[in-house]
């Protein structure tokens, strides 16, 4: 890399979006690259570096969640709102991640995160972010449990197998009509089958909440997380770039993470 | 604007033709007059001409938007996109294949292992097997393999090498398949392409 002014932006980005973190009540963390890990672990988080020195097993940093959870596991620390800026590896690649972890975050805590990165990176970009794109797995539960189906529905559902899905299911099917409707037509169809339950409640409220940033909501049944830890609602945030600017969701019950992309999100 | 990848080849013709059956010869005219085009342009849509086993990587990538793809294909790399629908050409099948009279296949020679040891896996069959890149027929023929698993069609290139197809293994059709991120943000006119083309009504 020797393109100064890239170098340079990315830096004062970094700390510009810090300076935002502290002025809103996050504390600041940097930690070594080189941290203990479990092969246990390795589930979770499978592109980490792994070795081992004298018996012990080590991993170079590829996700600032797990740091976050070692940091408050070894120091005990009560602070429930963490802020992060630095490199993480992954593969044979590094790349910068700057990003929150929230825990015991409640409903409100996660709308007012989501909220503050999205109006971040807007007056960053000087444009609106274009498209939010949002799921709950749990979602897919209430679908399988309500109609009896197979849990093979899960994986074409997935990779969204409109095809396969009219097989099985039938075109009559309110699973199939859904899946094969426009996607910003999923939130409004799902809210007629499970509009009351807290799920659909806690996403439309996010809806209602972002509804003056101009951003195109989606919710979609067939949206996967990269990350295979998140356990609950997670989304991915998109500017003009094919790849997202912002991306979080819930772990471990009542976490929360929001990770910005300072390589290829559009903002640099 | 969208862009479509669609595979060279005999795919390539029966996507020409399934374009022509739904009437669609603003398609059809310009991609028959290209063929020897990297890409070319109709409306809003960008039409790029690749080989098979690239095409979901274009749209893995998110240089195209939608792929026009053998089943094959999918089947033999993991990628990840959307496996959006089945389409009704390109219809074929894998199959084990080799010379009259073979008993016991022990050494099984194909340009697609990945299928091949999933099939003989699924038979509780150890097999050793030999990576070509094409003319697998020639494998069994020069004593290398004792059969094939190759695609079958017709099965006049069995015939005509002195083969015979012992199994189907599996189908094989065009499929479509679309990039995960651009769906969401180019939903509009990756919806009215896939409504034009009877993906969705």
């Amino acid at each position: 890399m020797t393109n100064n002014n890239f170098i340079l932006e990315r830096l004062a980005l970094g700390q510009k979006y810090l300076g935002l973190l502290d002025d809103s009540g996050y504390t600041l963390v940097d930690m070594n690259m080189i941290e203990p890990f479990s092969i246990d672990d390795k589930y979770h988080h499978p592109t980490s570096v792994v070795f081992e020195r004298n018996n012990t097993m080590y991993a170079i940093r590829s996700d600032w969640t797990r740091t976050l959870l070692n940091f408050n596991s070894n120091f005990y620390s009560n602070d429930t709102r963490f802020g992060y800026f630095g490199p993480v590896v992954r593969e044979n690649e590094s790349f910068y991640q700057a990003g929150v972890e929230i825990y015991q975050a409640t409903e409100n805590d996660i709308i007012d995160a989501l909220l503050m990165h999205m109006n971040f990176v807007e007056e960053c970009a000087e444009t609106n972010i274009k498209t939010l794109v949002i799921n709950n797995d749990q979602l897919l539960d209430l679908f399988i449990k309500k109609y009896d189906l197979p849990d093979t529905v899960r994986q074409l559902i997935y990779t969204k197998n409109i095809s396969e899905l009219r097989q099985h299911l039938g075109k009559d099917h309110d699973l199939y009509k859904i899946m094969s409707a426009k996607v910003s037509d999923q939130f409004k169809m799902v809210g007629e089958v499970f509009g009351d339950t807290e799920i659909m409640q806690a996403i439309a409220h996010l809806k209602e909440k972002i509804a003056d940033n101009n951003t195109k909501f989606i919710l979609d049944l067939s949206f996967r997380s990269p990350q295979n830890y998140y356990n609950g609602l997670y989304f991915q945030a998109f500017l003009n770039s094919n790849t997202p600017i912002l991306s979080g969701g819930e772990y471990n019950s009542n976490s929360f993470g929001i990770a910005l992309n300072l390589a290829d999100g559009g903002l640099l | 604007m969208i862009t479509v990848a669609l595979s060279k080849g005999r795919l390539f013709d029966d996507f020409v033709s399934y374009l022509e059956k739904y009437e669609l010869y603003k398609y059809s005219k310009v991609l028959k007059d290209e063929s020897r085009a990297l890409y070319t342009i109709v409306d809003d849509i960008r039409f790029i001409f690749a080989k098979g086993p690239d095409v979901p990587v274009y749209v893995e990538r998110g240089v195209a938007d939608i792929g026009i793809v053998g089943s094959d294909i999918i089947e033999e790399e993991v990628f990840s996109y959307l496996n959006v629908s089945e389409l009704p050409f390109g219809k074929c099948h894998f199959a084990l294949a080799g010379p009259p009279d073979v008993e016991h296949f022990n050494t099984v020679a194909s340009k697609y292992t990945n299928i091949a040891r999933k099939y003989f896996n699924s038979q509780q069959q150890p097999v050793s097997l030999i990576h070509l890149n094409g003319s697998v027929e020639l494998a069994p023929i020069l004593g290398l393999a004792d059969g094939i698993v190759d695609i079958v069609q017709t099965g006049n290139t069995l015939r005509d090498n002195g083969l015979i197809e012992y199994e189907k293994i599996l189908d094989v059709q065009a499929r479509l398949i679309a990039n995960k991120q651009t769906f969401y943000t180019k939903e509009d006119s990756i919806y009215e392409f896939l409504s034009e083309i009877g993906v969705i009504e």
